[in-house]
């Protein structure tokens, strides 16, 4: 009786272990996945409107495109907020290392204008949105170590499904 | 009564069905040694990210603290993304200058703190004193006559830190972890 229990036990055991080491190799699977090739991520706020929309888009970024450098004017990225680096924000990028760039101050109240050169090292990024975003125009060119992906695809809402258009300047 | 097949098609289809099977069998080896490959490959990144990862740090920026011709350091980040680095430690940042390299100096200040620096110590005592902007620390070699970090760049946001250096491996005689 006792030999049978323990019998059946070791099996029940040497099971578990088995679909547990399974459920870790393909974890750890996703989790290389994610933080090398492509990450998916939720970005809600009124900073990308229309381009992404106020109550939140899932969104996929590929994380070759910025280990490599090819990343250009034109794209959406994902950055560490310089401000808080708990926080991963995403904008347009307007101006890469040694660009030119013009932006207007505040355009709700005026129509000034500034010409920044970008410093080597960094890009500069604004949102869509330029009424409710907080970007370059507010904490100057982020350097280019704190990219984390370059967006190319929303898989929801599904009326949005696709690939998301580079925007040539 | 026996038949016997030799020649003509008979033969071809053995040749044929024996090359598919090599064939398979070499497609099932390499699907092994990729697989193998994978889960070391996978095992390896989890070290890196969770335990501690091995660099080597050189260059004259560190002196005394770390040798101008290579030490080799272990550094971990789970300190870095819990945000509990601290002013004194020494860690890897990403440099704002140059993403593709990563330098190693000692952060003097988080942000918020007032940091008193001297501009050029080679050829005067000019000191500066610099407010840390929010999300941003303050790095500086300990050999400030030969070192470009802070008081070059300027503070430098927190994202850009890569690690924590919390022990030495080589050369054997600095072996330990490192003091303030």
């Amino acid at each position: 009786m006792g030999v049978s229990n323990v019998k059946q036990w070791s099996r029940i055991v040497k099971e578990a272990l088995d679909r547990a080491f399974f459920t870790a190799k393909f974890l750890c699977l996703l989790h290389v996945s994610n933080t090398y090739l492509c990450t998916v991520a939720l970005a809600h706020g009124p900073s990308m409107l229309p381009t992404l929309n106020l109550s939140g888009d899932l969104i996929l970024a590929d994380r070759l495109s910025v280990r490599f450098g090819k990343v250009g004017p034109g794209d959406i990225v994902l950055v560490r907020s310089p401000q808080n680096p708990r926080k991963i924000i995403t904008k347009r990028v307007v101006g890469m290392g040694g660009d030119r760039v013009t932006f207007s101050v505040d355009p709700k109240d005026s129509r000034r204008c500034e010409t920044v050169v970008v410093p080597e090292g960094h890009v500069w990024i604004a949102g869509d949105n330029i009424y409710a975003s907080t970007d370059s125009r507010n904490f100057g060119a982020v350097p280019y170590g704190l990219l984390q992906g370059k967006v190319f695809w929303r898989i929801w809402p599904p009326q949005g499904f696709g690939l998301l258009r580079h925007v040539n300047e | 009564m026996k038949c016997r097949r030799f020649g003509g098609k008979g033969e071809e289809d053995m040749g044929a069905l024996s090359k598919l099977s090599q064939w398979r069998t070499l497609a099932r080896e390499a699907a092994e040694r990729t697989a193998i490959l994978a889960k070391f490959l996978c095992i390896l990144h989890v070290t890196n990210t969770y335990i501690c990862t091995p660099t080597l740090v050189y260059g004259p920026s560190m002196l005394p603290t770390f040798n101008l011709t290579g030490d080799v350091l272990l550094v971990e980040n789970l300190t870095v993304r819990m945000g509990k680095v601290r002013p004194g430690d020494v860690v890897l940042v990403r440099s704002p200058e140059n993403p593709r390299k990563t330098v190693s100096k000692r952060i003097l200040g988080m942000e918020g703190d007032r940091v008193t620096f001297m501009i050029d110590p080679k050829n005067s005592n000019r000191c500066q004193s610099v407010v840390i902007p929010k999300g941003h620390v303050w790095i500086q070699g300990d050999n400030i006559y030969a070192s470009h970090d802070s008081r070059n760049f300027g503070p430098v946001p927190y994202g850009l830190i890569q690690g924590k250096v919390f022990f030495r491996v080589w050369p054997l005689n600095g072996f330990g972890s490192l003091r303030q």
